[in-house]
């Protein structure tokens, strides 16, 4: 019987050296660990298990990824007083790759810097470790403990998932709808309905997307709650790679009698825009349901959507135009490498010219950190979450959308149907 | 510490709707000290549960429970909730749960059985929870052998530093 790409990465994995179906229970050699800022609380459980000076050991020095992102350059007292720490105990470890003084959200700099490669099995303490699956990684988050023992020994418990098939189809149209697509999946199917699966994206439409486009459907992918979201390595995902990275790589594809789950097709050609309304992922509809809805504040930005065709889209729209008087517009690009090519092509300048605000990299527009909401206000924005005091107040409401939704809402000042306001389109 | 999975569990239900997610149930980037978190955990779904919650209070949800970020449910142990019962968790916050451990178990249909308030029992090695107020019961998922041997070491750490020491021992 043929297997999944979920099936064949943990059967190469597999320390019993024997091939795995969906269901069974293993231990897994994994390939690379990702340890982003939270790191001291990974030490502390080191500690209080017994390991008086923290970690022990690194399984390998060149396998565990250290990056201090989320809040770079430091948001707080706190944080400022943790990555000091982090850097003594890196230090003392001696891990090869650590990133601390660069601003940017881990997952992004992992891809960026070439650091995950198909067919490898990575694991990270973040939920959304999951994106590297857009270049035909499986990776997914674990929390703090099972980190901690994915450092020490390079090995943990897996069970191998059941696949769900999503088949999109249709022609990508000149502007990104990654982000209209997992929300349209969520509110058709409900944002669990990968539970504890490995979703394995294919179709007519997967050729025509864009690396940045993959990795925002991947990223995404634990908004419906699965484990690993694969693409098949392409010659995009090659080049990609290889640009970064010299390393030699085993890709994953399933086979043709390859057993799932469950099988959802999409033509995207017939999607509308659409939204997630507060407070949950799912809670989606057309966008036409919510048009004149006022808005006080517009991000685009985070793991899902801060890439360069997200920002690249905003300043395209904005071009002669300006941000509607009284909204914030916020965008932050994922990293410093996306950033920096926004530069280059002159997106940041029109950005700016237009009443836009660009900040650093990082995670601040996702959460609480930069662009508080006030009771009452009303945020649309193109990250990963909508739940409620995300943005800071319980009584503030936001809404999900993709860029070009967000970008039209700034432009309005209020949720419109991107058509109705770029009629070039 | 340890958790025996053979104990029974007895408490009074908390119960809550669907995707509940952790940034409710562990607000730290509002609040960033744990007794903080204590006074805040899971109030933007039911606001008085944080002022009323015992120790030893169960709480009782739906799909998906724990969905969202990576964030553990430490908060949850350290007001005393005795048991997680839940229709299905999210995949990383059951290994969260595994790992802290904090006793989460999957009954499926725990939502028919059971109303807020009233006192409901697990019993794990029987895969059984009960309804002490209706006599109502459903049936609880086992854990693999692996899982359960994680929940009684008393959690990942804990399972890593035995490993540890007996291969370094040698
Ligand atoms: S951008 Fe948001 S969701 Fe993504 S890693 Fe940062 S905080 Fe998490």
């Amino acid at each position: 019987m043929g297997q999944t790409m979920a099936e064949k990465l943990l059967s190469r994995h597999n320390l019993a050296q024997e091939s795995v179906k969906a269901g069974e229970l293993i231990d897994a050699r994994i390939d690379g660990a990702m340890c982003h800022y939270h790191f001291m609380d990974v030490h502390k459980l080191a500690v209080q298990a017994g390991f008086t000076e923290g970690i022990p050991r690194l399984w390998d020095k060149d396998k565990v990824y250290f990056l201090v992102d989320h809040h770079q350059p430091a948001l707080s007292q706190s944080i400022a007083d943790d990555n000091a720490l982090i850097r003594k105990e890196v230090a003392r470890l001696g891990a090869s790759i650590f990133h601390d003084a660069e601003p940017g959200i881990a997952h992004q700099m992992i891809i960026d810097y070439g650091l995950v490669r198909p067919g490898e099995l990575v694991v990270g303490m973040d939920s959304h470790t999951i994106g590297y699956g857009a270049i035909n990684v499986g990776a997914t988050g674990i929390s703090r403990s099972d980190l901690m023992y994915a450092m020490i020994f390079g090995e943990l418990w897996f069970q191998v998932p059941q696949s769900v098939k999503v088949v999109l189809n249709g022609t990508q149209p000149g502007y990104p709808i990654a982000k209209d697509i997992m929300l349209h999946l969520a509110g058709e199917y409900g944002d669990d309905f990968a539970q504890n699966m490995s979703i394995e994206f294919s179709g007519s439409l997967v050729p025509q997307l864009s690396i940045d486009s993959r990795g925002c459907l991947s990223t995404h992918g634990v908004e419906v709650a699965a484990k690993f979201a694969l693409f098949e390595a392409d010659d995009q995902t090659h080049a990609f790679v290889k640009s970064r990275t010299d390393k030699p790589y085993e890709t994953l594809a399933p086979d043709a009698d390859a057993v799932y789950e469950k099988e959802i097709v999409l033509n995207v050609d017939d999607m509308p825009f659409v939204v997630a309304k507060p407070h949950q992922f799912g809670n989606v509809t057309p966008v036409d349901d919510v048009k004149g809805v006022r808005i006080h504040q517009a991000q685009i930005g985070s793991c899902a959507n801060g890439r360069y065709e997200d920002i690249e889209i905003a300043a395209r729209m904005l071009k002669g135009r300006k941000v509607a008087k009284g909204v914030r517009f916020i965008l932050s690009p994922a990293s410093q490498q996306v950033y920096l090519r926004c530069l280059k092509d002159g997106l940041i300048e029109q950005l700016i010219e237009s009443g836009a605000q660009v900040v650093t990299p990082g995670c601040g527009v996702c959460q609480p950190k930069v662009g508080f909401m006030s009771a009452g206000e009303v945020c649309i924005t193109a990250t990963t979450r909508n739940f409620k005091g995300r943005k800071g107040s319980l009584d503030a409401s936001i809404y999900l959308g993709g860029p070009l939704t967000v970008v039209a809402a700034a432009v309005a000042g209020e949720i419109v149907n991107p058509k109705d306001v770029f009629h070039e389109l | 510490m340890s958790f025996d999975l053979n104990r029974i569990i007895k408490g009074r239900v908390w119960k809550f709707g669907d995707s509940v997610d952790t940034d409710s149930i562990n607000p730290y980037y509002l609040y960033p000290a744990m007794e903080d978190l204590k006074r805040h955990t899971l109030e933007s779904f039911r606001p008085e549960f944080p002022k009323e919650v015992k120790p030893g209070d169960m709480i009782v949800a739906g799909r998906n429970f724990g969905c969202g970020s990576h964030r553990p449910g430490l908060v949850l142990k350290e007001i005393g909730i005795a048991a997680i019962v839940v229709e299905s968790a999210s995949r990383l916050f059951l290994r969260n749960s595994i790992a802290l451990p904090m006793p989460i178990f999957i009954a499926p249909d725990i939502g028919k059985i059971v109303n807020d308030a009233e006192i409901l029992e697990v019993d794990y090695r029987n895969t059984q929870v009960r309804n002490v107020t209706t006599g109502a019961t459903a049936a609880l998922r086992k854990y693999p052998p692996t899982i359960e041997a994680i929940f009684e070491s008393g959690g990942m750490p804990a399972f890593a530093r035995k490993r540890y020491l007996a291969e370094t021992a040698r």
